[in-house]
C-alpha cells in the first residue's frame, strides 16, 4: 500500500501522464492476511502521509511502558533497564490489519485499483524481463476439473511489477531462484510467530504497555521469546516467536506458545479473559546479509518478501513502508523514462544502500546469526553490536538455512528417543491447533485442489518418519498436516487438511527435505485477521 | 384474549406439527381456537375437534382446495379481522413461510418467525428465537398493536399424543369471500423428485459419523442405524474430505448448520468446527471411545464406548 | 427482462459474534462483512436470467454506508446499476421496516421480477421478500429452484417439504425468493470490478420509524446448562438404557 500511496504522491508532485496502479491482494479483504504484534515506528508513516493523524489513522495506543523479562519456569525476572533497541518510546501498539485497511482506503481514493481475492500465481516474462503476473484460476474442483463457474486466471501486464508478497512470498521465491538473486548472500532465516488477541477484564495492563520475554519455555539453544502488548484497557495481544532454526526435531512451537501462556505471569494477565482471535505467520530474521538482490529487469522486491526486518528492534513494518516508497520512486522514474530495465531500477538499491534502511539494518546485520551460538552468546553479541555497530571478526557471521539445522531424532537424542508429549489443553487459556484455527477466521472454498504441493509423500511415510518423526505435524500452526492410519495395513499416510491453512509459510521454510511448495490457494481464501 | 392456531393440512391429512403449535398455545394460557383451511376437510376438523381446545373454526372454500399464498392470506385476513385474536400461532413450515409474512403485511401487524420458546415474564410474552445462524439466541417481545403473529420452529416442543378434550369444543364454519381473480398463483400438482443435494437443515433427526468409524466399509453400520432411527445421515469434515460421504452431508463451519430434534454424534471428537454446525440440536447423544472428547461437553447423553459395539446394540434395542 | 435483486450486507459466516454492552445486539464495529449468501444465489439466478433473456439488473440494498461494498460486488458480477437505501440502523429493524424502505426505493423502477434470498444470515426472519411483494402489490412465490419465463409468462418451481416440488404460474411483475445452492456462484472478474466503479449507484435516504414492531430484550450465546448424562455399563445394556431414556425422558423417540 505504501508503494501505491507514494506513487500517487509522485504523480501529484511531478505530473505527467497518469499512471495506472493496481494492487493484487489474495485476501478477500484488505489487511485480512496481515499479522503482526505490532509495535509500530510511525516515522515512515508520517513521511508517507504527513497529515495521517487528521485522516484518523488507526495508530493505536502510544507505548507507555516497555519491559523486558526473563522467564524461568515459575518466575519472571525483569531486566533492570530496557535495552535501547527495545525502547519503544514514540512508538505505538497497533493493529497492522487496521492500518493496512486504512492505507488501502486512501490508496483507492487516489485512484489505485485494489483487486481483492486475486492471487498472483506466476510471474510473466518476456525473455528475462518481468512483464507482469498471471492470476490463479478460480473454480477448479478438488479433482482438478473445471466447475461450472470456472474463471481462468488473467495475465496482467505492467511496466514495473513490485513484489510485496510477504515472508517467503511464492513469487519472490521463484524470482530469486531463477535469477540466483541470493548468490553471495546468506541464506534467509525465519521465525514463526503466534499471536492471540484477548479480551480481558479492564485494568490488567495500561494501554500501551509493551512486554517482551526471553527464556522459558525455550532453552538457550532456541531463538525466540514472547510478547504481551496492551492495545487498550480491555484488549491484550499475546504472542510467541520461535526461530525456525531449532535443532530438536520434536520441538513443538505451538506447544511452546501454550506453555508460555501457562506461565503464572502471563496466565494471571489473561485469567477470566476470552481469546477472540488467533493467527500465525513466519517472519524473516536473517537481516542485512540475507537480503537478496532485490531488483531485476521489470521487478522490485520490497518488505518482508526481501527480508527488510530489523531483528534487534523486532520491527519490520516501517521498513516495509520505506522500501515501498523507494520502490515507488524507482518505478516512477522507470515508467517516465520508459525503461524498466534492471539498470534503471537499480535506483532502488541505491536508495536502500545509501539511506535510512542501511543505516538501520547494517549495524544489526549479524544479530540473528549470533543467536545460533545460544541465547547468552546472542545477547552478548547483540549488546556489543550497539557499540561496535555490528562489527565481528567474521563478517558476515556464518549461517545456515534454518531447515538444515534441524537434527534427526537419532542425532539429537541418540538411542533414548522420548515419546512425543502432547500437552493437555483446557480450551480456555490453552488450545489445540484445530480450535485455534477456528479463531483465525480461516475459510477456503472446500472444493479445490490442495495448495500445499508435497512432491513426494512417500518420504513422509518412510524416511521422514524415521529420521525426524514428521516435524510438519508440530511446526504447522494450523493442523494442516496429519499422519493418519489408513486402515488397509499400509501404515500411516500423510493427510493434508489444506483448508485449515493460515498462509504462514512455515512448512515451505522448515521442511527438512524442502519438498513442500506453498502456492496460493484460490483467491479470497485464507484467514481473517480482523483487528490483529 | 384468545390465541388463534392455524392448523396445516395437505389433501385432507392434518400435518402433525399442528399439535406442537396447539401445545404452545395452551402453554400461554388464553383460550385456544384452531382454524383450518381447505376444501372438503371434514375429517381434519373431526380430528381437531377431539383435542382439548376451546373452538375449532372450519374454513371451507373451493378456492382453498390447493394451497396458494394469495388464497390463504386473504382467507385468514378475513378470519382474523372478524375473530380479533390477540395472538396468531403457526408452525414455521415451508408453507407458512410462503404466506404468513404477506398476511402480516395485509393486516399491518408484526410477525415474529422461527421461535423456539415462549414464556410469560412479568405478564409479558417473551419469545425466544435463534439469530446469526444459531450462534446467538434472542429474547424478543412484541410491541405494536394486536394481533401478533408468531411462527414456531418445527420441534420447538414435544407432543406425544393429543390430549383428548373433556367435551368436544365448539365447531363453527367460517365463510370467506375469495374472488378467484385475486388469487394470482396457479399451482400445478406437487411431484416427487430426488433432490441433488440433501438439505440437512430441514432434517428432524440426524445420525452423524466421524473419524471413529475408521473406514468406508463400516459406514453401512451407521446407515442401518440411521434407517432404524428414521434419520438423515451426516458426517464431520474428515469423512467428507476422504470422499466417503458427499460434501452435502457435512455438518460444521464449512458444511451445513443443523438444528434437529435429535442428533447422534458417532465417533466424532467434537472439534469446534463441527460443533458450531450442530449445537443448536435439541437433544445431542455422543458415542465416543475417548472420555475426554470435547463432544461430551455439549452432549445431553453420552456413552463412553466402542461405537462398533454400542451401535449394533442400539439397532437391536430399537427393534424391540 | 428487467430484474431487481435485493441484497443485504451481513456479518461473515465465520465471524465469532459477541454480545455488546447493552446485551441487545452484537459487537459489529470493525467486524467483517459480506453479501448475505442466500441473496448471492438470488443475484446469480438473476444473472442467469439476464444471459437468457437480456434486460437490466438493478441491485438494491438497505444498510449503512458500508453496505455500498455489497452493491459494488453485485455490480462487479454483472448487475447494471445499484440503489443504496442508506440507513445506519436498518440492519436491526424488523422485516416490515426494511420491506417498506425497499419498496419506496424501487417502486418507480421498471421491473418484471424482484428476486431476494430466502432469509438473511443475521436476523433470519425469512419475511422481507414476501412483505415487499405485498407492499408493491405484486404476487410472490418462495423457495424457488427454477425460473421459466416464456412469452411474458412466468412459471417457477417451488420446493416443498418432504422431497416434493411444485410448479406454479404467476403473472409478472412478481417477486420470488430464491433457494440457496441451486447454482454455482460466479466470480467477479477483474474487468467486472473495474467496470463496477463506473456503474451508477443511486442513494436514497430513509427515515426509521420511532419504534419497530418488536424489541430484543436480550441476546445471548446459547449455553448448554445441562450436565451430560453418561450411560454406563456394557455396550448392550447401555444401548438399551439409552433408548429408554430417549423414549421416556427426552421424548425424542
Amino acid at each position: 500500500m505504501a508503494v501505491a500511496l507514494h506513487l500517487a504522491q509522485l504523480q501529484r508532485e511531478r505530473g505527467g501522464d497518469p499512471l495506472t496502479v493496481a494492487v493484487l491482494e489474495k485476501a478477500r479483504d484488505n489487511g485480512a492476511h496481515c499479522l503482526s504484534g505490532a509495535v509500530l515506528d510511525p516515522s515512515v508513516l508520517r513521511e508517507l502521509v504527513p497529515n495521517c493523524e487528521s485522516l484518523d489513522v488507526p495508530l493505536g495506543a502510544p507505548v507507555q511502558d516497555d519491559r523486558v523479562m526473563y522467564f524461568t519456569p515459575r518466575k519472571a525476572i525483569r531486566f533492570p533497564i530496557t535495552p535501547p533497541p527495545l525502547n519503544n518510546h514514540g512508538c505505538y501498539v497497533t493493529s497492522l490489519n487496521r492500518l493496512v485497511k486504512w492505507m488501502a482506503d486512501l490508496a483507492e481514493k487516489d485512484g489505485t485499483h485494489v483487486f481483492n481475492g486475486f492471487a498472483a500465481s506466476e510471474l510473466l516474462y518476456d525473455g528475462n524481463r518481468v512483464v507482469g503476473v498471471r492470476t490463479g484460476d478460480r473454480g477448479i474442483g478438488r479433482e482438478g476439473k473445471q466447475k461450472s463457474n470456472f474463471e481462468p486466471g488473467v495475465d496482467i501486464r505492467a511496466t514495473v511489477t513490485i513484489l510485496a508478497d510477504g515472508v517467503r512470498g511464492n513469487l519472490t521465491k521463484t524470482l530469486v531462484s531463477r535469477f540466483d538473486l541470493s548468490r553471495d548472500r546468506l541464506p534467509q532465516s525465519y521465525a514463526l510467530g503466534f499471536k492471540e488477541l484477548w479480551h480481558v477484564p479492564p485494568g490488567r495492563l495500561t494501554p500501551g504497555t509493551v512486554i517482551h520475554t526471553l527464556g522459558h519455555p525455550l532453552r538457550f539453544e532456541e531463538f525466540g521469546g514472547g510478547f504481551l502488548y496492551a492495545l487498550s484497557a480491555e484488549e491484550i495481544s499475546v504472542g510467541f516467536v520461535v526461530g525456525l532454526d531449532y535443532r530438536d526435531p520434536l520441538l513443538d512451537p505451538h506447544q511452546a506458545f501454550q506453555r508460555f501462556k501457562m506461565h503464572p505471569f502471563v496466565s494471571s494477565l489473561l485469567s477470566a479473559g476470552q481469546m477472540i482471535r488467533y493467527g500465525a505467520k513466519a517472519l524473516p530474521e536473517g537481516g542485512w546479509h540475507a537480503i537478496p538482490k532485490s531488483y531485476v529487469d521489470g521487478a522490485i522486491i520490497v518488505g518482508d518478501a526481501a527480508g527488510f526486518v530489523n531483528s534487534l528492534r523486532l520491527k519490520g513494518i516501517h521498513l516495509a513502508m520505506r522500501t515501498g516508497m523507494y520502490a515507488a520512486e524507482a518505478a516512477f522514474e522507470a515508467v517516465r523514462a520508459n525503461d524498466p530495465s534492471a539498470g534503471q531500477l537499480s535506483k532502488f538499491q541505491e536508495l536502500v544502500d545509501n539511506g535510512a534502511v542501511r543505516h538501520e539494518l547494517y549495524p544489526v546485520r549479524n544479530v540473528h546469526q549470533s543467536f545460533a551460538y545460544g541465547l547468552p552468546a546472542g545477547l552478548i553479541y547483540a549488546g556489543l553490536s550497539l557499540i561496535t555497530k555490528g562489527w565481528w571478526m567474521q563478517d558476515p557471521m556464518l549461517a545456515r538455512a534454518g531447515h538444515e539445522r534441524l537434527s534427526t531424532v537419532k542425532e539429537y537424542y541418540g538411542q533414548e528417543i522420548p515419546e512425543i508429549s502432547s500437552l493437555k489443553v483446557d480450551r480456555s487459556l490453552t488450545f489445540d491447533r484445530l480450535t485455534n484455527v477456528h479463531y483465525s477466521g480461516t475459510r477456503h472454498s472446500e472444493d479445490q485442489p490442495s495448495h500445499l504441493l508435497v512432491h513426494d509423500t512417500d518420504i513422509c511415510r518412510t524416511r521422514c518418519r524415521t529420521e525426524y518423526r514428521n516435524p510438519c505435524l508440530r511446526f504447522c500452526p494450523a493442523n494442516v498436516y496429519e499422519m493418519v492410519d489408513a486402515d488397509d495395513g499400509t501404515g500411516p499416510r500423510l493427510q493434508i487438511n489444506a483448508s485449515n491453512c493460515v498462509h504462514c509459510k512455515t512448512c515451505d521454510i522448515m521442511d527438512p527435505y524442502q519438498i513442500i511448495d506453498w502456492v496460493p490457494p484460490e483467491g479470497g481464501g485464507g484467514p481473517d485477521y480482523e483487528g490483529m | 384474549m384468545t390465541t388463534l392456531v392455524v392448523a396445516e393440512q395437505q389433501n385432507g391429512t392434518l400435518n402433525p406439527v399442528t399439535w406442537e403449535t396447539v401445545a404452545l398455545a395452551k402453554g400461554i394460557g388464553h383460550p385456544v381456537t384452531v382454524v383450518v383451511l381447505g376444501a372438503d376437510i371434514g375429517t381434519v376438523a373431526d380430528e381437531l375437534a377431539n383435542a382439548n381446545v376451546d373452538e375449532v373454526l372450519v374454513v371451507e372454500d373451493s378456492a382453498l382446495e390447493f394451497y396458494t399464498a394469495d388464497g390463504f392470506s386473504m382467507a385468514l385476513e378475513q378470519v382474523i379481522r372478524a375473530e380479533n385474536p390477540t395472538l396468531v400461532l403457526l408452525s414455521h413450515t415451508y408453507q407458512a413461510r410462503d404466506f404468513v409474512p404477506a398476511l402480516g403485511a395485509r393486516l399491518g401487524r408484526t410477525l415474529l418467525t422461527d421461535c423456539t420458546k415462549v414464556e410469560v415474564r412479568e405478564s409479558v410474552l417473551i419469545f425466544t428465537r435463534p439469530m446469526f445462524q444459531g450462534k446467538m439466541m434472542a429474547d424478543v417481545r412484541l410491541t405494536g398493536p394486536n394481533p401478533h403473529l408468531v411462527t414456531f420452529q418445527i420441534g420447538a416442543t414435544q407432543v406425544d399424543n393429543i390430549e383428548p378434550g373433556v367435551s368436544s369444543p365448539a365447531r363453527r364454519s367460517f365463510v370467506v369471500t375469495l374472488p378467484t381473480d385475486q388469487i394470482r398463483q396457479r399451482p400445478e400438482l406437487p411431484f416427487r423428485e430426488t433432490k441433488q443435494a440433501v438439505d440437512l437443515s430441514q432434517a428432524e433427526r440426524i445420525v452423524a459419523v466421524g473419524r471413529g468409524i475408521k473406514s468406508e466399509e463400516h459406514l453401512d453400520l451407521v446407515r442401518n442405524f440411521a434407517l432404524a432411527m428414521d434419520a438423515e445421515l451426516a458426517a464431520s469434515r474428515p469423512i467428507c474430505d476422504a470422499g466417503w460421504l458427499p460434501m452435502d452431508r457435512q455438518v460444521g463451519s464449512s458444511g451445513q448448520t443443523v438444528a434437529p430434534t435429535l442428533y447422534f454424534a458417532l465417533g466424532i471428537s467434537g472439534a469446534i468446527q463441527h460443533v458450531v454446525g450442530m449445537k443448536g440440536a435439541r437433544t445431542i447423544v455422543a458415542i465416543n471411545k475417548d472420555p475426554d472428547a470435547p463432544v461430551f461437553e455439549i452432549a445431553d447423553y453420552g456413552i463412553v464406548g466402542d461405537l462398533f459395539e454400542v451401535v449394533p446394540a442400539m439397532i437391536k434395542a430399537l427393534g424391540e | 427482462m428487467n430484474i431487481i435483486v435485493c441484497i443485504k450486507q451481513v456479518i461473515t459466516r465465520e465471524w465469532l459474534v459477541r454480545v455488546d454492552e447493552t446485551q441487545t445486539w452484537i459487537r459489529d464495529q470493525d467486524a467483517s462483512f459480506e453479501m448475505n449468501e442466500p441473496d448471492a444465489y438470488a443475484l446469480e439466478a438473476a444473472l442467469c436470467l439476464k444471459e437468457q433473456h437480456g434486460g437490466e439488473i438493478i441491485v438494491c440494498s438497505a444498510g449503512p454506508v458500508r453496505a455500498r461494498q455489497v452493491i459494488l460486488e453485485a455490480l462487479a458480477r454483472g448487475a447494471d446499476r445499484g440503489i443504496h437505501v442508506v440507513s445506519e440502523d436498518i440492519s436491526k429493524a424488523g422485516a416490515e421496516v426494511v420491506a417498506d424502505a425497499l419498496a419506496h426505493a424501487i417502486r418507480e423502477e421498471p421491473f418484471d421480477l424482484v428476486l431476494t434470498g430466502l432469509q438473511s444470515n443475521d436476523q433470519g426472519f425469512a419475511q422481507t421478500g414476501v412483505i415487499l411483494a405485498t407492499c408493491l402489490g405484486i404476487p410472490h412465490a418462495t423457495i424457488i429452484m427454477d425460473v421459466q419465463f416464456d412469452a411474458g409468462k412466468l412459471r417457477v418451481k417451488r420446493e416443498l417439504e418432504g422431497g416434493l416440488f411444485q410448479w406454479v404460474s404467476l403473472p409478472v411483475p412478481a417477486l420470488l425468493t430464491i433457494q440457496s445452492g441451486i447454482n454455482q456462484l460466479r466470480y467477479a472478474t477483474l474487468k467486472g470490478i473495474v467496470a463496477a466503479k463506473k456503474k451508477p449507484i443511486r442513494t436514497v435516504d430513509t427515515e426509521m420509524p420511532d419504534t419497530f414492531g418488536h424489541e430484543i430484550v436480550k441476546i445471548y450465546t446459547p449455553e448448554k446448562n445441562k450436565q451430560t448424562h453418561f450411560v454406563d455399563g456394557t455396550p448392550a445394556s447401555a444401548a438399551v438404557e439409552l433408548i429408554r431414556l430417549l423414549r421416556q425422558d427426552a421424548r425424542v423417540l
